[in-house]
């Protein structure tokens, strides 16, 4: 200890002491302890062009890192790449290096650069116009994205070397567009994906797409690029490479990179009520964890799930700190804040102005706010990738670090906080797509149909495009001559079309506090439950209080206000089956995967006071109704099965299960917890049998009930573990759900139904 | 999982319960524009739908294959609206200076004029007039020319050739013919040509496969100069507003331009020409204009303002004419104008008089010539000040011009103080956008400063302590 400052000189020190602490040790599960590791390195490869060894030299890099060198030497044998290390193992090297070669030895040789969004690709330019100093070339490199001025457009187009940009904007912009980028797509070598995991879902879907056009358009132009892809650890880093780019790939995880000392804590909050099975709020603990850190002057970033929970903790822990630090010093972070604040906001974390900054997991990605100390997790991010990625934040090549996972009294994180096991053993999620779903894979033909008419034996995903091109024709969206389709609408495809869908239809929020001010944004989907009229909205730690909604212009007016609660929304859904394409019978189940059509509607919000969290009030919300026409899987009970239990009970049990499948479901996919949704009706009206539906929270479904419709035997049986592995007496919020909700019998009679229900035990 | 054409079919099943109303109501108007529709001609049929024949079109074929081709010949002389079109032979070289100017170089947003020597001397047979209409908007991969229509002189006659695509197939044949037309031409005459027409055109060249080698064609593009002098007198600046209002011209029955590509589509869909017969016209029309135009810039540029071309009645259109003719050159024909001007009687107070005002005063700024800069603004700031939503350019210019070049501090001051109210008068009506915010802040700055200065002077001790006393006893002192 710092004798002057009371502050604590390095962090294993503050670890020692951390350890000596009976009332925060009483709460640690689990202390995982990885060791430093060493740097493996190889010498600079000879043909490495001597003007690119000098600037690593005058960088400091004489050696090459094992995984930088077998990226360098698979991408000179022609091989696409996929780099699969974690944060800060000089991963952008990986590609950069064979890139720069290729423009040294051919000036003419272009490549294009793709993040998923606009702050890494800035990052990027900066790194390579550092090489192109140092290297006295003149190597242009320009990112090309929303932000890009028209008058330097031409000029990117025609003489850019390396061309940054983003899936949307290749999308949108340059596509369409590739007449004006002859220059590039004739001379493009090499096509660099970062952050390859960030394109799952619905997005990566999307994506895959993009890159099938990008791939006809340099057909068209005679290049044949390779693709060289880098990725956060994930369990299919290969599969999930060429599903995305359509080949065959080499896959790049033989880390060389040395790390600190790492240090991951569970930490469950303790029991306050044992027989409601209640613990202390997960937000309270992290927000005390964080602010030990804080006031100790470590570096800290504190991850939470939502918008709403970073709000809360970043309010909570400007409070805590505001005497030792300025409120300056901790900030917050999430989608939703304007560019220039979050430029702002990364710089000051590497200057290390910022102390503490409260994010989403918008700072997962590899955006560089250079290395921190410390990182605490409020609640468990929802997949194996995403807490390691979110703890990666925390750890340096030298000196320890430390996370914490704080777990929150959902069944998942409880699950996970009692069963460490369950963490560590297990290689982290796969990444999923589909591109081929019906309305994505019918939107990018339209697009590539603009792009460049389509010809007989042309192929474009898996199904049978001629059907796909016979229908859009029949749409009068083409025009078949002989054995050509050729776009024939008036409309430009690419701007009715967005790759991300939670993006789709930004609202833009308004604070009439003083004037007019844009103060942020909600995507479409949040916007009902977020910013409905009424709503506390929570800006910077500031709250306010939704004034007007204007639904059909998409604009939210807000007032700031000082209240002591929060708002949290209801939402009523309803759920219709349109086809079965497929079913099981097994036992008193019966198994079907299908179509389905759910509508939404917000009905109720419930006004929360701070820090105790207890209901203080509520109000209705007039919105209008959502449609989702999706896929769906749902499995129903026998009448015998259904004959056992009364009505009340079988609600009571059906409830209880949901509840614990709602948060195993997506650990099983690796999907946000959000693209899944799961509904327990008691008597259906599809097959009038008690039911429980999943569903893919995305029109046209990505893929995600089918999964489950596979996984139906290991998903029960893990409900079946959690269930039985819980501590609680007859049902808690860690397993089947509150008593309250399930009654006092919840617990066994969820335990009874799935037992009937045949899951292995 | 269920066969794909199946899926299909419930994904337009759920569209058109969607979207069954606005399919109705969509389809009806169809049933009753074309209720009659036959089965059209299979593309690439030989035989030629009757309203072909009726418009006088061919079909036209080269190694490419084939497209259809109409042809009209204007033998000349030819009046068009006001103008005859023979005249353009002795005018063309005097668009000189505007092919200069379109045809530079860029230099980040600004385009350097290209140098004269350098730039070929506009010949009437030179001249390729060219109009395209579009199956879409934006100058995106999928938009396609399905009609281009381009006209040239010939010793004796104007003549138009339109060509048009039966389908997307045809469309080599089209752009290898159209090559043919493009020899011995030193510009395009185009209405939005350099960033629309062209562009298109380029794209379909790149699409068949062809790569461009030598230099752009010049460009003559009329929107620019339709803008420079009628921006703020006529209504909007489209073509067909431009030839009314100013050359003369009565369209008569006209299909608008924006309905070509749905015309089109209809075309494609059951082979009736007659759906297009309306276009054809159109664009015939549209590209007669375009050497009509040519010929009005021409003979403003001959210095025939007055006699070929009627002066302007308006004091806003004859400052922005005079300017024009200064930036291509012709400073004494400008002279003409801004003279008119100041003969100019007190005009009706609209803000319309204090913009050319404003204008022509930062042109005599320029020049150094303030005396008659002075005049205007203070015209100008009488405007501004009985208007309801006034402008403070004036104010701001004579407030800087007693600031800096006369020092007087008093005036100046008197000047901020009244933009300042201004402002404040313009800001109620208004929601305050950042930038005038930004603006205010910026005048109370000023009038700070200008206290600060009047200050420092050496004021002459006087009873009366009110602000505006003491700056008018220094005035009178100093």
């Amino acid at each position: 200890m710092n004798r002057l400052t009371g502050k604590t000189e390095s962090m294993e020190e503050w670890i020692s002491e951390l350890r000596a602490r009976p009332e925060i040790m009483e709460n640690v599960t689990f202390w995982h302890t990885q060791p430093a590791k060493p740097p493996r390195t190889v010498p600079m490869p000879g043909e490495i062009h001597p003007k690119l060894a000098g600037a690593l030299a005058a960088k400091g890099i004489r050696e090459l890192y094992t995984h930088q060198a077998a990226a360098f030497r698979g991408t000179a044998a022609g091989r696409n790449v996929v780099t699969v290390t974690p944060t800060a193992s000089g991963k952008t090297l990986c590609y950069n290096l064979p890139v720069l070669q290729a423009i040294l030895s051919d000036d003419s040789a272009r490549a294009l650069y793709l993040f998923p969004t606009k702050a890494l690709a800035q990052d990027q330019v900066a790194e390579l116009q550092e090489m192109a100093n140092l290297m006295d070339v003149d190597i242009k490199t320009h990112t090309y994205d929303g932000d890009t001025p028209p008058t330097v457009r031409q000029v990117i187009r025609n003489a850019g070397h390396i061309v940054v940009t983003n899936p949307d904007m290749l999308h949108s912009a340059i596509l369409p567009h590739h007449t004006k980028w002859v220059k590039l797509f004739e001379n493009v070598k090499y096509i660099v994906i970062d952050e390859l995991h960030a394109y799952r879902g619905v997005f990566g879907s999307h994506v895959a797409n993009v890159i099938r056009r990008l791939k006809r358009i340099c057909r068209f132009y005679g290049s044949n690029p390779q693709f060289l892809c880098a990725s956060a650890t994930i369990r299919n880093p290969k599969e999930h490479a060429e599903r995305l780019i359509g080949e065959p790939t080499l896959l790049n995880d033989d880390n060389g990179a040395p790390a600190g000392e790492k240090h991951l804590v569970f930490y469950n909050p303790p029991v306050v009520n044992k027989q409601l099975g209640i613990r202390r709020s997960s937000v309270l603990e992290s927000q005390r964890l964080a602010g030990l850190l804080l006031k100790d002057g470590i570096q800290t970033i504190v991850f939470a799930r939502s918008r709403v929970r970073v709000e809360i903790l970043l309010t909570y822990l400007q409070e805590l700190v505001k005497r030792e630090l300025g409120p300056k010093s901790i900030r917050g972070y999430r989608g939703g804040y304007l560019p220039k604040l979050r430029r702002e906001i990364e710089r000051g974390l590497r200057s290390g102005e910022i102390r503490g900054v409260v994010s989403t997991n918008a700072l997962e990605l590899g955006i560089d706010i250079g290395q921190l100390q410390a990182c605490v997790l409020n609640g468990y991010p929802g997949s194996i990738a995403s807490t390691w990625q979110q703890s990666g934040r925390a750890g340096r090549r030298h000196g320890s670090s430390i996370t914490f996972l704080v777990a929150s009294s959902n069944p998942l994180d409880q699950y996970l906080i009692q069963n460490p096991d369950y963490f560590l053993g297990r290689p982290p999620e796969e990444a999923r797509i589909h591109p081929d779903n019906l309305l994505i894979l019918l939107d990018h033909v339209k697009c590539a149909a603009y792009e460049l008419p389509f010809e007989e034996g042309d192929a474009f995903g898996e199904e049978k495009l001629s059907d796909l091109l016979e229908f859009l024709a029949e749409e009068k969206v083409l025009h078949r001559v002989g054995s050509r389709w050729y776009w024939m609408e008036q409309g430009f495809p690419a701007h009715n079309i967005s790759l991300r869908s939670a993006a789709q239809e930004n609202f833009v929020i308004i604070d009439m506090t003083e004037g007019h001010r844009v103060l942020g944004e909600v995507d479409r989907f949040s916007a009902p439950t977020l910013i409905h009229e009424e709503a506390i909205y929570l800006h910077e730690g500031v709250q306010y209080q939704v004034e007007k909604l204007d639904y059909p212009e998409k604009k939210a007016y807000v007032r700031e206000v000082n209240v002591d609660y929060f708002t949290d929304a209801n939402l009523a859904t309803e759920l219709k089956v349109l086809h079965v394409d497929q079913e099981r019978e097994s036992g008193p189940l019966l198994r079907q995967y299908g179509e389905v059509m759910v509508t939404a509607k917000p009905t109720i919000f419930k006004k929360i006071r701070l820090r105790t969290h207890e209901n203080i009030g509520s109000g209705p919300i007039h919105l209008p109704e959502e449609e989702l026409h999706t896929s769906g899987y749902w499995f129903s009970f026998s009448e015998e099965e259904t004959a056992k239990r009364s009505a009340n009970d079988m609600q009571m049990a059906l409830l209880g299960l949901a509840n614990v499948l709602v948060h195993l479901a997506p650990l099983h996919l690796m999907c946000d917890p959000l693209d899944i949704r799961v509904v327990p009706q008691v008597k259906d009206v599809h097959n009038k049998r008690p039911t429980i539906y999943f569903y893919d929270r995305y029109p046209g479904g990505i893929g995600l009930s089918r999964r489950l419709y596979d996984l139906h035997d290991d998903i029960l049986r893990e409900a079946g573990h959690l269930i039985r592995g819980c501590g609680c007496q007859s049902g808690c919020p860690a397993c089947v759900g509150p008593i309250e909700e399930v009654g006092l019998l919840g617990k066994d009679l969820a335990l009874s139904l799935l037992e009937s229900a045949g899951a292995p035990a | 999982m269920s066969g794909l054409k199946e899926r299909l079919e419930r994904l337009r099943q759920t569209a058109r319960a969607a979207e069954a109303s606005r399919e109705a109501e969509a389809q009806a108007e169809r049933d009753g524009d074309s209720g009659a529709a036959v089965a059209g001609t299979q593309p690439g049929e030989d035989r030629l739908h009757p309203g072909f024949r009726r418009l006088g079109v061919t079909e036209e074929t080269n190694e490419a294959g084939s497209f259809l081709l109409r042809r009209i010949v204007y033998p000349l002389p030819y009046k068009h609206g006001r103008c005859g079109l023979e005249e353009l032979f002795g005018v063309a070289p005097l668009l000189h200076p505007v092919a200069c100017r379109q045809n530079g170089i860029r230099r980040g947003s600004r385009r350097v004029p290209a140098d004269p020597g350098e730039t070929p001397v506009p010949q009437a047979a030179g001249l390729l007039f060219l109009d395209t209409e579009t199956t879409g908007l934006g100058v995106g991969a999928g938009n396609v020319p399905f009609m281009i229509g381009i006209g040239r002189y010939t010793d004796r006659a104007f003549v138009v050739e339109q060509t048009l695509i039966r389908h997307p197939g045809e469309e080599r044949a089209m752009l290898t013919w159209l090559l043919t037309r493009f020899q011995g031409v030193t510009h395009l005459v185009t209405y939005n040509g350099r960033s629309f027409d062209w562009p298109v055109l380029a794209n379909r060249f790149i699409l068949n496969g062809w790569r461009r080698s030598g230099p752009e064609p010049g460009h003559l593009d009329f929107l620019h100069p339709a803008r420079a002098l009628w921006k703020n007198t006529l209504p909007t600046c489209r073509l067909g507003t431009v030839e009314e209002e100013r050359l003369g011209i009565v369209r008569g029955e006209d299909v608008p331009g924006s309905l070509a590509p749905e015309l089109y589509m209809r075309f494609l869909s059951d082979g009736n020409a007659e759906h297009l017969s309306g276009v054809y016209v159109h664009n015939e029309k549209d590209v007669l204009t375009l050497a009509a135009l040519a010929v009005h810039f021409g003979h403003l540029l001959a210095g025939r303002l007055g006699d070929a071309v009627p002066v302007p009645d308006d004091a806003e259109e004859r400052f922005r004419t005079g300017a024009w003719l200064e930036q291509h050159g012709r400073s004494e024909d400008a002279m003409r104008m801004y003279d008119l001007l100041a003969a100019e009687p007190e005009p009706a107070e609209d803000g319309s008089e204090i913009g050319w005002r404003l204008a022509l005063a930062a042109r005599y700024k320029r020049l150094g010539n303030l005396e008659s800069a002075l005049a205007l603004w203070q015209q100008a700031a009488a405007f501004a000040e009985s208007s309801r939503l006034p402008r403070i350019e004036a104010h701001l210019e004579l407030a800087m011009y007693y600031e800096h070049k006369t020092k007087d501090y008093g005036l100046a001051l008197r000047y901020a103080n009244t933009a300042l109210e201004l402002t404040v008068r313009r800001l109620s009506a208004f929601r305050a956008s950042s930038a005038a915010q930004e603006e205010k802040a910026r005048l109370v700055r000023r009038i700070d400063r200008l206290k600060r200065k009047l200050d420092r002077r050496p004021v002459v001790p006087d009873t009366a302590g009110s602000e505006v006393e003491a700056i008018w006893g220094w005035r009178q002192n100093g």
